[in-house]
């Protein structure tokens, strides 16, 4: 089983590619008939994670035999983060990403998606609220109330001291609107299209 | 949206405010159950309804006095009738609370059924005899008699028989409308509508003219016929048409009074506003009716002036006793509804924003109410706006053209796609299915 | 007779020009009856005497007459014996091997069939994948091996690989039992991946295609088709007139339980249609839908919710709890931000307040994004109409149609027909 491809990308820190490579390498090695046991599993599964791929994930989990689940309590902790997204157990997520000893190999790549994770929620809480309490925004950011406060505060969002209470400011999202000339030649043809 | 929705808010706020006045003093106090005078009106009927309407009356009234009252002149009526499946049913009802004199009379009743089998028979013997003769006239004559006969008594099927056997023996116009008009008058007491809408158009389409009269009294008996059917809009259209000459010479099915009243709450209840002002408010006809109504005339006015808290006050005023209407009491409550929805309609109709509050003072109701009845509407499709529960305010919707149809062409491009793949798909399983029959099962690759 | 050995030599010199291999083709046609059969247990040690890639057609055949022997089967099951086979489907050569697509057909089928076998469909997806490529003409081609593939992507989990041939838009058609299992199969690839107007289309497609009698895969496809419809659109659309009559007629007898709950769906409560469910949860796990419709179950608090986005600007938290028949306003504040993640509705909360905010689709049509999926929509759709146009062509061209529609036009073939014929309908 030739995982270079998989480590590369693990080294390389691009985690966005691994679920299409732990996918493709993973059918390719079960093609050949030999032994699934070693298989990275927590990193794939992670992968998709990464990803927000929750019905991979799951799909994956499904097929993975029991005495593998048994014997890496790593690959547990990974589904545990799986569950808590599925679940959207919000803060759940957090924590069960901080209460595992990660190995080396991995523990790189579940900081990562805890940060990409915790910058999709932000976006979220963004575009979904306009004023929202300092409790709730320290439970959805998993960080304490004063961290929590403090990020929100520094991407412009302004607090209510008083009431605990901090007011979103939506960003206006940048638009492109340039267009080539290229367009321009479509257009054409579409317009041909239309009269022929 | 058009120009005429921008009218500013505060011009909203006005027209509401222009509503509070005048309401009080608007109509003399109507009757309500407890003062129903019975008597006044049973006097607007002839006839057998009489019976059926007074023993309607006195099984929904719910007043113990005013049940008694109606079920005295129901047993009074039925014994001058000589109707004794109804005098059984009042005496029953009554039940001794009345008196001695109010109490079940198997004698009586024995008499006037054993007279009635004579007088029975020596119809029969009489049209026997004109059937023998092959006489049509006295044939028709003679089953007239006995459908009259079987009316009188209360048989309104066996009327219905005669009164349909007499068709084969009508010779002029006048006969056949004259069979109509019985058969009309039975179906109707028997509420087998379907029979009235039927031979009101058999009459109609008699070659000579109607009397004006036999007229009106079709428009009335289709009219009924289509509000006991739930259509409405046809029923407010025949009640409009009815002509005045109707006034009291149909009161064996229908008063003047009663034409004005279906009629407005029909009309009211399905007609858009241009229709109401040319079908109602300016047909001088009606007006003739609506004055014999004054509280009716005043809640049309109403609505139409969109006074509408007023309007629906009346309507409410009058309610408890059009319940007790034999004809109307079944659909009082969809009319009712179908008018409030409409003044709730037209009310939004003309803003951008509209307060609730104010509007919830308009309609007499709580903000929270109207809420949900404007909610349910909205939903419906029949007002265009959203409601920011919130502030309390309704706004209009305006449609952003260059966006829906951005929305719109992409949309049909994508159903185009995807009809035409699953098409020509269909197509393809089509021409194998052919090949399939055409080459015998050679399959290629 | 030739022995093996020089069947083996042959294979070895003809493999090269096209012409090379209509001789060898004939060569194996020939050798394929009674002498390959026969010493088909001694075919496997030769294999490697051959190469997958070089020697295609020759390897097929070889391949093909030791497979085709079950003792053969049995006397290598579970070695290296799918290993062999699945590396040949891999890197075969397509122009060899469609030569006998038959045989290479069968080769596939005893792959699947193996790898079911060893409780291992896993091992099968890889070179099924490959083996779809190397036998369809174009990717429009409907093949038998579709289906045999998406059941080993349902079988082993591997949903997303199913995707690799359901992205194909598929014309051509030779068995519509093909089609009708590829239809199914492919609505469930989907359902499991949450794509679920993907998996109406293929559903739609099984539900609607031509058929002159019922059969089992339409049912369960109908019975799939309304619970997505329920999930994705709210109601089950009737059927189009297109439809065959026998389904029209017959469907919905076989799936009488699913109509009931679209009915009772159609009423918008949520304790209404739960205790619906409740009283026949097994007939639906006996289906083995139970999954699906607690989803047609949970979309309806969506469905409400969504409703009413489109009678107010704002409302209390509260009151939506109520109206969608939640229990706590907390309750309402999650679904709510669940359906602004996935994009369902556009709206805010405002927590200082406890109301909700409704907006509208915020997207102006401006982006240089939206130009991009506009246009490409637009190119799309003028491929497709090209495509329109040339098979109407060849339509009024086709000597069958014509004769049809000639005689039914009650006179012979005429060549004045033609004219009649329009070129085009847009």
């Amino acid at each position: 089983m030739d995982l270079s491809t998989v480590n590369a990308a693990l080294a390389a820190k691009s985690y966005p590619d691994l679920a299409p490579i732990c996918d493709d390498l993973f059918l390719q090695v079960a093609s050949q008939g030999a032994a699934t046991d070693g298989w990275p599993y927590a990193v794939h599964l992670l992968a998709h994670l990464y990803l927000n791929d929750l019905n991979s994930a799951r799909f994956l989990w499904k097929t993975v035999p029991q005495e593998v689940k048994d014997a890496h309590p790593e690959l547990a902790a990974v589904w545990k983060i799986g569950q808590c997204l599925w679940n959207r157990d919000y803060a759940g997520v957090y924590t069960s990403a901080q209460g595992f000893e990660w190995g080396p190999e991995i523990a790189d790549f579940v900081a990562a998606f805890i940060e990409s994770y915790r910058k999709r929620i932000f976006e979220l809480l963004t575009s979904a609220y306009s004023t929202i309490s300092v409790a709730d925004v320290s439970h959805f950011m998993g960080m304490s109330e004063e961290d929590a406060t403090n990020y929100a505060v520094q991407n412009g969002w302004s607090l209510d001291a008083a009431a605990k209470m901090l007011t979103v400011t939506k960003q206006k999202p940048q638009t492109n609107q340039k267009l080539d000339a290229s367009k321009l030649q479509r257009l054409t043809e579409c317009v041909f299209h239309l009269e022929h | 949206m058009d120009v005429e929705c921008e009218v500013p808010a505060a011009a909203a706020a006005a027209v509401t405010n222009g509503l509070g006045g005048g309401e009080a003093s608007a109509a003399p106090a109507p009757l309500s159950a407890e003062q129903l005078d019975v008597e006044a009106y049973a006097a607007q009927y002839l006839g057998r309804t009489r019976l059926p309407r007074l023993l309607f009356i006195a099984q929904r009234c719910g007043v113990e006095s005013i049940e008694l009252e109606a079920l005295r002149m129901a047993h009074d009526e039925a014994r001058i009738r000589e109707d004794t499946l109804l005098y059984r049913d009042a005496a029953q009802r009554i039940d001794g609370r009345l008196g001695p004199r109010y109490r079940y009379d198997q004698a009586w009743v024995d008499a006037v059924n054993r007279r009635a089998e004579q007088r029975k028979e020596k119809l029969e013997t009489e049209l026997n005899g004109h059937k023998a003769h092959l006489i049509k006239e006295s044939i028709r004559m003679g089953y007239n008699d006995i459908g009259d006969f079987y009316y009188g008594h209360g048989h309104l099927s066996e009327a219905f028989k005669s009164y349909i056997r007499t068709r084969d023996y009508c010779t002029t116009s006048k006969h056949v409308v004259q069979m109509c008009m019985h058969v009309i008058l039975v179906s109707i007491q028997l509420g087998q509508f379907a029979h009235v809408t039927n031979y009101v158009s058999k009459a109609e389409q008699t070659p000579d003219e109607l009397d004006p009269i036999v007229i009106a009294k079709l428009r009335a008996a289709a009219g009924l016929a289509y509000l006991e059917t739930k259509k409405y809009k046809l029923a407010a259209r025949k009640f409009l048409e009815t002509g005045p000459e109707l006034g009291s010479n149909y009161s064996e099915v229908i008063a003047p009074q009663d034409v004005a009243v279906y009629g407005a709450l029909c009309a009211l209840a399905s007609f858009d506003r241009s229709d109401l002002k040319s079908k109602v408010v300016d047909n001088i006809n009606f007006r003739n009716f609506l004055e014999l109504v004054p509280e009716v005339r005043e809640l049309v006015n109403d609505f139409y002036s969109s006074r509408y808290g007023s309007c629906l006050e009346h309507l409410e005023k009058l309610k408890s006793n059009l319940l007790l209407d034999i004809h109307l009491h079944e659909h009082l409550e969809t009319l009712y509804k179908d008018i409030r929805h409409k003044a709730i309609i037209q009310y939004t109709l003309p803003f951008i924003s509209v307060d609730l509050n104010t509007m919830a003072d308009a309609f007499k109701t709580s903000v929270s109410m109207l809420e949900k009845e404007l909610a349910a509407l909205i939903t419906e499709n029949k007002i265009n706006a959203r409601i920011d529960s919130h502030n309390k305010i309704l706004y209009a919707r305006h449609a952003d053209q260059r966006n829906a149809t951005f929305q719109r062409a992409l949309q049909t491009g994508s159903e185009f796609e995807r009809d035409v793949k699953a098409m020509l798909l269909r197509a393809n399983l089509m021409k194998h299915d052919f090949n399939q029959r055409s080459l015998s099962g050679q399959r290629k690759m | 007779m030739e022995s093996v050995e020089t069947l083996v030599a042959h294979i070895q010199a003809l493999s090269g020009s096209p012409e090379d291999l209509a001789q060898l083709h004939g060569l194996l046609k020939q050798a394929d009856g009674d002498a390959l059969r026969a010493h088909s247990a001694a075919l496997l040690p030769l294999l490697p005497q051959l190469h997958p890639a070089a020697h295609s057609l020759g390897y097929l055949f070889l391949l093909d007459a030791f497979l085709s022997a079950p003792a053969n089967l049995k006397a290598h099951a579970g070695g290296d014996l799918l290993a062999t086979v699945a590396n040949f489907l891999v890197s075969c050569s397509a122009e060899q091997i469609r030569l006998s697509p038959d045989k290479f057909l069968n080769v596939c089928k005893v792959l699947k069939s193996e790898a079911m076998q060893l409780n291992a469909p896993i091992r099968g997806i890889a070179p099924l994948r490959a083996a779809v490529r190397k036998v369809q003409p174009s990717s429009e081609h409907l093949t038998p091996l579709h289906a045999e593939y998406l059941t080993l992507c349902l079988l082993a989990k591997q949903y997303k690989a199913g995707l690799s041939v359901l992205e194909d838009d598929i014309f051509e058609v030779d068995q519509p039992k093909d089609l009708f299992l590829y239809c199914y199969y492919g609505g469930m690839i989907y359902i499991g991946l949450k794509k679920f107007r993907k998996a109406l289309e293929l559903l739609h497609n099984a539900v609607t295609a031509p058929m002159a009698s019922l059969n089992a895969i339409t049912i369960e496809a109908y019975k799939k088709y309304v619970l997505v419809s329920l999930i994705q659109n709210g109601q089950v659309p009737s059927f189009p007139k297109y439809a065959s009559s026998t389904a029209q007629r017959n469907l919905k007898n076989h799936a009488q339980i699913y109509v009931d709950l679209s009915t009772c769906y159609g009423n918008g409560s949520y304790s209404e249609l739960e205790t619906f469910i409740q009283s026949n949860t097994e007939k639906f796990e006996t289906d083995n839908n139970l999954g699906l419709v607690k989803q047609v179950l949970s979309s309806m608090y969506k469905r409400n919710i969504q409703r009413l986005t489109q009678t107010y600007l704002t409302l209390s938290l509260e009151d939506i709890a109520s109206s969608v028949q939640l229990n706590t306003p907390k309750e309402a504040e999650m679904h709510v931000l669940r359906m602004i993640e996935d994009g369902e509705i556009h709206a805010t909360i405002n927590q200082k307040d406890g109301m909700v905010s409704f907006h509208e689709d915020p997207e102006q049509y401006k982006s240089s994004e939206m130009v991009e999926h506009i246009d490409s929509s637009i190119q799309r759709l003028m491929a497709l109409s090209k495509k329109l146009t040339s098979i109407d062509e060849n339509i009024s061209c086709d000597h069958a149609f014509l004769m049809k529609s000639g005689r039914e036009r009650g006179r012979g073939f005429d060549y004045d027909d033609f004219d009649s014929v329009p070129h085009k309908y847009f």
